[in-house]
């Protein structure tokens, strides 16, 4: 078929293109050895570098906050663990529609979310869908195993006591940086220092390895308050029913350890959750015990009559004639609520008579007067060291004339707050040694002054003690089995620049026992509109109901000395926390 | 019955008749694409279907389906596929036409390249590809004379390749176009081609794919990466970056069989296109030689194989060996320059060792002709067979 002459011509020339052909595709060969020499031996560093560029990466570790315990070590904030969904919308790519759903159900997002967010955010890498859920529903979304939808560890913040505490603690954001009230106030504290560590990650980001720790996150130090988580909640429940009942604007409590300046509760109305802050206003979470100022009114006549005492103006025994009811000093008329005529000591302030207290505080120097002031921290901070905490203000005594000292003894004319209130209060609780304030658990003042001689401070009690009988102005107020000194106050609110007949504080400020008192308080409702309005009547229920559970959550002795007429049977209605 | 009887007998005759080298090289590129594709997939059948295995496990169905037909072809006469070269390549054609049809083809990123069959997805461009090799040598060991000395007879058999070109790259898939053109015109210049009318025409050719590129926004985007992936290494770059990664990790010995970060979803396709870069990471400069070198040897008996079947007259069979060593040795080439870099990103498997059932089965199928024509030489060309002292107890 072949003829040998083709055959012979074909072979020479078919030899060749095959020995070509052959030596060509070798040297392809060779081609790609070069280059795989170059690209594995040359270029690896190159070559490495960028590949750890790609899988390594450096990521936080979020510290543990630290957690914030009362003065019995109950936890008041605690941060839990939880995941925080998120999705990197470029991985994401023909998920089922029934993931999609379940994962809709899981964060309970409405249908369609899911894919508008990934529309929305397509040139993004990074966008939570939801944060801090349960571990529950975090393995849940796991399960559903949808590319380019990932968990990340986070902290939750936990308040147990809720809105209990809530104006006091605070709280944190979302990124676990406090906002408010203590948690912003010790945030470098409590937050501690967040860690990094190298780790490798796979094509779609998923951590396969860590690789080492550059720096360990460093839990946040937990805090220790004075707070007694009891008395906070009696105090909480009280107050909170007062301003409901009163149908009052706003309430404010402060109970201090007489001894040590401990502030053992504060609670104010109205308050607010700090685990659900969807309703978060403005005036609800306003410490307004710390931050808000008044005008104290006759809540500063004992420290007066003590002023008055320690300076010498006037003697334990001196009387005051209050008559006719009204005390002209020039142009100016100081009125009493009525004619007391000739008053004791003692019945200047059961009575809460302002015009003898005006004589009295006119008998003194104005400096004098207003250095007693000064001294029991009027127009200074109580310095707790809370957000916002309020100075208050003190009117100088170089431009104050008679009549403005005389208002000044009634309490007008100098501000301030709730706290810095019960401060002063505690000269006269602790035999006249003003303490300072503060919110973390101590067992000794160290900062304490001295403002009262010890017998003016006692005495100033035993008259106090009359303003809680049947006769004085806060019989309300009283706490069957132990004995009350205390002070109400009604002041006028000014309401566009003039003082209102209409609208008014009732304070009462309170100590007990009242002979070696453990507990100082103050109780201030605004505004009440239901049931009167006078200190004794608004305020003064508030201190005896919370009063009279304190000292047996706290195990004080009863008292034997005078208000016996319910005795120690009240503690079969015991408060039990 | 007797048909079996007959085949099993040729089974046995090959255990006389079989070239050693060859099967040392295909049983290795074998071994090391199964545990390089287990390696390479474990994870992505963990995420896709919650399975790790389910991809080696698949493979090796492919494998052994692969064995099985290499089995039936190596029973059958070479005379089978010469006279049923062009009907095979009209059936080629019209299971390109099917694929294009609507509810025929399957579409999968974009492209029409499979066509669902007994549960099967099967890719017909690499069945194509292997019926273009029989066609091809077929054609011409009958017009070798005509091939010589008319440039007709060049562009006669080009037309029909046109026409299967023009199917493929409706699907789209350039790759398998450029691998059966090539196949054609390495069969037609060692058929004797002229070789002023080879140049034109190859030229031409040259040409005709530069311009597709060139009009083809995703082909020329893959050109402009290629050539510096570093300058976009985030978007269009973003796949040969992470190969060439892939070889730096690698270095010398690799990372270890398993070890590898860049087939953790960084390189796409890790078990199929980019096979080779795998291989670079965990195996190292040490794995690459190694397959390099396999298919080296590979092309190397297959040349050697057409030359003894060439020398012994079998003309046919001579320029399906050559066909078999340029379509297996192209498509190496191609797919582990496109690993490297040297070359704009194809969609082409790595021969015998990436992931895939029809590419699987039908290089197996090419094999399998490989030593069929081996045997028939051998029986032809000597009584005592050459090889047997030296292999019978290897």
């Amino acid at each position: 078929m072949i003829s040998s002459y083709q055959k012979t011509e074909r072979k020479t020339g078919s030899e060749q293109r095959r020995q070509f052909l052959c030596t060509v595709m070798f040297c392809g060969m060779l081609m790609l050895l070069g280059k795989a020499i170059f690209l594995q031996v040359l270029e690896k560093d190159f070559l490495k570098h960028q590949g750890d560029i790609r899988h390594i990466v450096d990521v936080n570790v979020s510290a543990y906050r630290g957690k914030i315990v009362d003065r019995n070590g109950e936890p008041l904030a605690i941060s839990t663990p939880v995941k925080s969904v998120w999705v990197n919308p470029k991985q994401v790519s023909d998920v089922a529609s029934q993931h999609i759903t379940g994962l809709e159900n899981l964060l309970k997002m409405p249908h369609g979310k899911f894919t508008k967010i990934i529309e929305k955010n397509a040139d993004k890498h990074f966008v939570f869908l939801k944060r801090h859920v349960s571990p529950v529903v975090a393995a849940q979304v796991k399960a559903l195993k949808i590319t380019g939808v990932h968990l990340d560890r986070e902290f939750k913040r936990f308040y147990p006591s809720g809105e209990i505490t809530g104006h006091l603690l605070g709280f944190t954001n979302i990124d676990d940086a406090g906002q408010e009230g203590l948690e912003l106030a010790f945030d470098d504290v409590l937050r501690g220092v967040q860690g990094k560590k190298r780790v490798m990650r796979d094509g779609k980001k998923n951590i396969i390895a860590d690789i080492e720790e550059i720096s360990s996150p460093v839990p946040g130090r937990d805090l220790q308050i004075s707070i007694d988580s009891r008395l906070q909640y009696l105090a909480y429940r009280e107050l909170k029913l007062a301003v409901k009942s009163h149908q009052a604007s706003s309430g404010s409590l402060v109970m201090l350890d007489a001894k040590t300046g401990e502030v053992l509760a504060v609670v104010n109305q109205p308050s607010f959750n700090p685990n659900d802050r969807g309703d978060l206003q403005g005036y609800r979470y306003r410490n307004r015990a710390m931050t808000d100022v008044f005008e104290p009114g006759s809540t500063v006549k004992p420290f007066v009559i003590a002023s008055a005492l320690d300076g010498g103006y006037v003697s334990a025994n001196d009387v005051v004639d209050t008559s006719p009811g009204f005390y002209r000093i020039g142009r100016n008329v100081v009125r009493d609520f009525r004619n007391y005529g000739v008053l004791g000591l003692t019945d200047i302030l059961k009575k809460s008579s302002n015009v003898a207290v005006s004589k009295i505080a006119n008998e003194m120097p104005a400096e004098e007067m207003w250095g007693f002031y000064n001294r029991l921290g009027m127009g200074q901070s109580a310095g707790v060291g809370f957000p916002g905490e309020a100075s208050g203000t003190l009117i100088d005594y170089q431009y104050m004339d008679d009549f403005e000292q005389a208002t000044l003894s009634f309490g007008y004319g100098v501000s301030m707050s709730v706290i810095q209130l019960a401060r002063a209060y505690t000269a006269l609780a602790d035999d006249g040694l003003l303490h300072s304030v503060t919110l973390f658990k101590r067992d000794y003042d160290e900062d304490s002054q001295r403002v009262f001689t010890p017998k003016t401070a006692s005495n100033i009690r035993a008259m106090l003690e009359h303003v809680v009988e049947k006769d004085g102005t806060a019989y309300k107020a009283r706490v069957a089995g132990y004995s009350v000194a205390g002070k109400t106050g009604t002041v006028k609110k000014i309401i566009n620049g003039r003082y209102s007949n209409e609208q008014y504080l009732s304070l009462f400020v309170g100590m007990i026992p009242a002979q070696d008192p453990r507990l100082v308080m103050a109780v201030l409702i605004d505004e009440p509109t239901v049931g009167g309005y006078y200190g004794g009547a608004v305020a003064g229920p508030v201190f005896s109901k919370v009063m009279s559970r304190s000292m047996r959550i706290l195990g004080v002795d009863p008292s034997f000395q005078r208000d016996q007429k319910k005795p120690l049977v009240l503690a079969v209605q015991g408060y039990r926390p | 019955m007797k048909l079996i009887q007959e085949g099993i007998k040729t089974l046995l005759d090959l255990r006389t008749y079989y070239d050693g080298f060859l099967a040392i090289a295909i049983t290795s590129i074998l071994i090391i694409g199964f545990v390089m594709v287990t390696s390479a997939s474990l994870h992505l059948g963990d995420k896709m279907v919650s399975n790790p295995f389910h991809y080696p496990l698949r493979q090796f169905i492919h494998i052994c389906l692969g064995l099985g037909v290499g089995a039936v072809i190596l029973t059958i006469n070479m005379e089978f596929w010469e006279k049923s070269g062009q009907w095979l390549f009209l059936l080629g054609l019209i299971l390109l036409v099917m694929v294009l049809i609507p509810g025929v083809g399957v579409k999968v990123n974009g492209s029409i390249r499979w066509i669902q069959l007994i549960g099967f997805r099967v890719q017909i461009s690499e069945i194509v590809k292997l019926f273009s090799v029989i066609y091809m040598a077929g054609y011409v060991a009958r017009h070798q004379e005509v091939v010589k000395v008319s440039a007709y007879g060049i562009v006669k058999p080009l037309m029909l390749f046109s026409l299967a070109c023009l199917l493929l790259l409706l699907e789209p898939d350039f790759g398998s176009a450029v691998v059966i053109l090539t196949i054609a015109m390495g069969v037609m210049f060692l058929g004797g081609a002229r070789l002023w009318q080879f140049l034109i025409l190859a030229v031409f050719l040259v040409l005709l794919a530069a311009l597709l590129c060139y009009f083809s926004e995703y082909r020329w985007a893959r050109i402009t990466s290629f050539i510096d992936p570093w300058a976009d290494p985030l978007d269009k770059g973003f796949q040969l970056v992470q190969a060439l990664i892939a070889f730096g990790q690698g270095e010398w010995f690799g990372v270890g069989l398993g070890s590898s970060i860049q087939k953790l979803f960084y390189l796409p396709e890790a078990h199929t296109d980019f096979l080779f870069s795998v291989i670079a990471e965990e195996l190292g400069l040490i794995g690459v030689v190694l397959v390099i070198g396999l298919f080296t040897l590979f092309i190397w008996r297959a040349f050697v194989i057409g030359e003894k079947a060439e020398k012994a007259g079998y003309l046919f069979s001579a320029f399906i060996a050559y066909g078999l060593a340029i379509w297996f040795g192209f498509q190496a080439f191609v797919n582990i320059g496109v690993n490297m870099g040297m070359l704009p990103t194809k969609g082409l498997t790595l021969p015998l060792m990436s992931y895939g059932g029809a590419s699987m089965i039908v290089m197996c199928a090419g094999v399998a002709l490989l030593f069929r024509i081996n045997m028939e030489t051998e029986k032809i060309t000597s009584s005592v067979p050459k090889g047997k002292k030296k292999w019978i107890n290897a």
